[in-house]
């Protein structure tokens, strides 16, 4: 079946963001394959590429990394939630006058409708709440 | 035929909401702070028992908290394949957060 996530979870506040991509790659093993991951709200935090994990957890960012890269998996953050929070890509940095992007590549900034239409092309919408 | 999910503790208002709206044909998975309502002889437990729902944790959780020893018998503990599988099997999720 074609999946798509809601992630509403920030990383390392809770065990929503880890569950999240634990859950994408157990149904790509299962045969499933996950169109799209919208992230919304604190959600969007996923992105951000200047986190840094501690030795001893899990890097959640660069589980989503992986999960993109190996399966082909879209990564897509609400941009209202992702710019007020200054987590732009670099085509956002220009409009803006940032000095620089602030959200890892593997993942790209677009509208809410983007999650309308991941409902509307997937067979199966799980969220994960924060 | 609705699958629920809570990822709160049984103190807070997602619980409550949650509880409502449980019925016989649903299933409930418990994770993140979600899994304490399943703690053995406690309220919440008692309250979710009645209203028939299965009842489904998930292991990963109830292990790092450490409590797997500790939920009712009605219990069932899931890892991240059996998870896809409730999806498979229920077509529409309630996420309570």
């Amino acid at each position: 079946m074609i999946y798509s996530l809601l992630v509403l979870s920030p990383p390392h506040s809770g065990q929503g963001a880890s569950t999240a991509v634990q859950f994408a790659r157990a149904a790509i093993s299962r045969g499933h394959s996950i169109h799209r991951v919208f992230f919304l709200d604190q959600g969007t935090y996923n992105a951000c590429a200047a986190q840094v994990t501690p030795q001893d957890e899990s890097d959640t960012l660069q589980q989503w990394v992986d999960l993109a890269q190996e399966s082909n998996v879209e990564l897509v953050l609400c941009i209202a939630s992702a710019l007020q929070r200054g987590l732009i890509d670099s085509t956002e940095a220009r409009r803006y006058d940032k000095q620089a992007a602030t959200i890892h590549p593997a993942f790209v900034i677009s509208g809410l409708g983007q999650l309308v239409d991941a409902s509307a092309a997937s067979e199966r919408m799980i969220t994960f709440g924060c | 035929m609705i699958l629920h999910t809570l990822n709160r503790a049984p103190d807070s208002a997602a619980f409550r909401d949650c509880l409502r709206f449980l019925t016989a044909d649903d299933a409930l998975l418990l994770l993140g702070d979600g899994i304490y309502a399943a703690l053995k002889d406690s309220s919440s437990s008692e309250e979710l028992a009645v209203t028939g729902a299965s009842l489904y944790v998930l292991e990963a959780d109830a292990s790092a908290a450490g409590i797997v020893n500790l939920l009712g018998n009605d219990v069932t503990l899931v890892d991240f394949a059996k998870f896809v599988e409730l999806t498979e099997h229920f077509p529409r999720q309630q996420a309570w957060h």
